[in-house]
């Protein structure tokens, strides 16, 4: 155990003191995480042609439907909006929440009753704040379409009141309104419904969870995800030039077991991750003011997991190539290839079905994808299985490393 | 004295090669063991099966009572390794270097720093000691890679030709620490195809050849294989193969052998020779710019052994 340590400690000074070395895993990663971020925006936002919206119609009279076809049928509103209409207002909640939505309209199952008794009646509209610019406009638009209603019921409702009145003078006289009628009885105005532009209030309820991900936290995530594994490079580099140097030699001619070689050594590469990982962290928050989420403890559990996959993966890579020029080019070729699948470069969602096998044996899928729930409002039992998917491919990657090395 | 090292009947092989075919010998407490040989002759296979490196395919090993094949980890505790090539690591100072083999033999708090401070005076560079390795000369390099093998005062030190290629200042350094350890008690075995080191340091001499032991014991005991010749070094321009066969054919001549510049004769009276010698370089456009008569050495101990060189 002793042994293990020391040739940990060894492992991680010296491949801390490379420079190249901490300009791929440091500098780097957070040059990519600016200037990706910086240069997107936040997502959706600028998306703004497409605004995934809905409309939850739970009213069961003839107002609501009214709503939904006035702002389904324009034209206008289409080549802005991809309006949804749900009759689900817990899966559109949710989906807001989630960040599937920008913003969505409940119309309440009483709208027609209320607008019929001359009652205020408030439409719920729900935004994420992670999106307030797509959600705005969306706001914008059912404000406006609620003023236009009021308008319209206001003016049919003094319509009918004055359509009554006047039916009223014809069977009991008239009652006159307005200079020269201040003989007999009073005439007053007809009693204006409690209903003017506030009578359709629109209430904006934030969505629970921070659930929009901004650009700049995305990449963090994703960079980070990719980044992390680098460090896997510059370990199985250390192994080789052990070898050629015979300082492999030199160690293994000391009392220390081959197992507490390989392992010491995979262990220099985990502190290397783990390190890198609290810069890239604080890093990111302290620079760019990433929000990693309300969990500290499960993005540094998914960190940490990662680190020591990049470990395991040292261990193959070392025993796949032989010389440095040949992890040289294998190393990125696999990392890239984990992270092209794995979402740091764009969202899973978006890369093609037959993927799917190589992003569930991707490190860099299950970290950048527990990096983003937990951003999102994951705890620490959320990312379970992505931190298991995570130490289960590192073992794998370890076992397989140890199996073919070569110390000679 | 007792017998520290013994190795009997090893063999390695390496596939269809037989790098050490059937080596035996032993090394007693206190002794400076040499191993000479040219490059390929077995000296570093076997050293690397002594030290654990490598398993053996027949024989074995004992060191301080303990087998290479069932007690690897005894065997590594008696032994300090100085590898041939310079196993530090450059981007660690020479005291991050030291501490760390230290700590590997299992040293740590004030007996790893005294170790460190101790195997720093020895290799001269107490004052130097923060300084990354990669900015050493390469005989500083050789001697912290010395320092790194006897930090934990082992009994026995294997040094695998621990001077290859440096100055002659810090050769001699090397040459004397090696003398100094020794005086302290501690047992070495020393490879080099460099004979003159090898008769400086040795009380005893191994001069393995093709995987074997082909002469062995003191200086004296192998300068009197080669009898009572004269070594006749002769410095020549060119010597062609025709030159050699005709120089071979001088009566008296025993064996001739060629270097870059250089022609060794080996005769049982030089006097009787040295005129014909001369005569036939001359004659055949090789021009002589020096000649020396000289006892027997280990060269011509391997020359006559072999018919060749040391350096072929």
């Amino acid at each position: 155990m002793r042994n293990l340590l020391t040739i940990a400690r060894k492992e991680a000074t010296v491949i801390s003191r490379d420079r190249v070395a901490l300009l791929i895993m440091l500098a780097m990663p957070l040059a990519l995480i600016f200037i990706l971020g910086s240069a997107l925006g936040s997502i959706g936002e600028g998306d703004s042609l497409s605004i995934d919206v809905a409309i939850v119609n739970e009213d069961v009279g003839e107002t609501g439907k009214l709503f939904v076809d006035g702002l389904t049928s324009s034209k206008e509103l289409a080549a802005l909006f991809n309006i949804d209409v749900s009759n689900d207002a817990a899966a559109v909640r949710a989906d807001v929440e989630k960040g599937n939505l920008t913003a969505a309209l409940i119309i309440p199952s009483n709208l027609t009753e209320k607008i019929t008794a001359g009652e205020p009646i408030g439409l719920e509209v729900i935004q994420d704040p992670g999106s307030k610019i797509a959600g705005g406009i969306w706001v914008s638009v059912v404000k406006a379409g609620t003023a236009n209603a009021s308008a319209q019921i206001i003016a049919g409702k003094v319509l009918t009141e004055e359509l009554a009145a006047a039916a009223g003078a014809g069977a009991g006289g008239p009652r006159a309104r307005g200079p020269g009628a201040s003989a007999g009885p009073m005439l007053t105005p007809p009693q204006l419904p409690p209903m003017t532009f506030d009578a359709v209030a629109v209430r904006e309820i934030e969505a629970k969870v921070d659930a929009r991900i901004s650009m700049i936290s995305y990449y963090a995530a994703g960079m980070t995800g990719m980044f992390l594994l680098f460090g896997s490079m510059f370990g199985a580099f250390s192994f080789v030039q052990e070898r050629r140097e015979q300082t492999l030699a030199r160690m293994l001619s000391t009392p220390a077991s081959r197992l507490a070689i390989v392992g010491g050594k995979a262990i220099g590469v985990l502190m290397i991750g783990v390190g890198q990982f609290t810069v890239l962290f604080l890093g990111t928050r302290l620079l760019f003011g990433v929000d990693w989420g309300q969990s500290v403890a499960a993005t540094l559990m998914i960190g940490f997991a990662e680190a020591l996959a990049a470990a395991g993966l040292a261990m193959t890579l070392a025993a796949l190539g032989k010389t440095e020029r040949s992890i040289g080019g294998i190393a990125p070729a696999a990392i890239m290839l984990f992270a092209a699948t794995g979402g740091s470069m764009v969202p899973t969602e978006q890369l093609p079905k037959f993927l799917l096998p190589v992003q569930v044996i991707s490190p860099v899928y299950w970290t950048v994808n527990g990096f983003l729930d937990v951003m999102r409002g994951a705890t620490v039992a959320d990312v379970l299985p992505n931190i298991a998917a995570i130490l289960a491919i590192g073992a794998a990657l370890f076992a397989f490393g140890v199996w073919r090395l070569r110390f000679e | 004295m007792a017998s520290i090292v013994e190795v009997t009947d090893l063999v390695k092989r390496f596939g269809d090669f037989t790098a050490v075919d059937g080596v035996s010998f032993s090394i007693e407490e206190g002794e400076i063991f040499g191993l000479l040989g040219p490059n390929g002759a077995g000296k570093t296979t076997t050293i690397s099966t002594i030290s654990c490196l490598l398993a053996p395919d027949g024989g074995d090993v004992t060191v301080g009572g303990h087998s290479v094949r069932s007690d690897v980890t005894a065997v590594k505790r008696e032994l300090g390794v100085v590898p041939q090539e310079i196993a530090l690591y450059p981007t660690l100072s020479a005291g991050e270097n030291l501490a760390f083999w230290g700590r590997m033999y299992g040293l740590s708090g004030a007996a790893l720093k005294k170790a460190v401070d101790d195997a720093l005076l020895l290799a001269g560079l107490e004052d130097r000691s923060k300084e990354r390795v990669e900015k050493y000369s390469g005989g500083m390099k050789r001697r912290i890679n010395i320092a790194a093998g006897i930090l934990h005062t082992p009994r026995v030190l294997l040094m695998d030709e621990p001077t290859v290629g440096i100055d002659p200042q810090s050769r001699n350094h090397i040459l004397e620490t090696v003398k100094e350890l020794n005086g302290k008690g501690m047992t070495v075995l020393y490879t080099s195809h460099y004979m003159e080191e090898v008769e400086f340091l040795c009380d005893r001499i191994a001069i393995m050849d093709h995987g074997k032991i082909i002469a062995m014991g003191t200086l004296n005991e192998l300068r009197a294989v080669v009898g009572g010749m004269d070594v006749v070094d002769v410095k020549v321009e060119s010597v062609s193969d025709l030159v050699l066969e005709q120089v071979r054919a001088i009566p008296g001549v025993k064996q001739a052998t060629r270097t870059e510049d250089a022609l060794q004769v080996l005769t049982p009276g030089s006097g009787s020779v040295l005129g014909k010698l001369v005569a036939t370089l001359e004659s055949e456009g090789s021009h002589v710019t020096s000649i020396a008569v000289t006892e027997p050495n280990l060269e011509s101990v391997f020359l006559h052994l072999t018919g060749k060189s040391l350096r072929d």
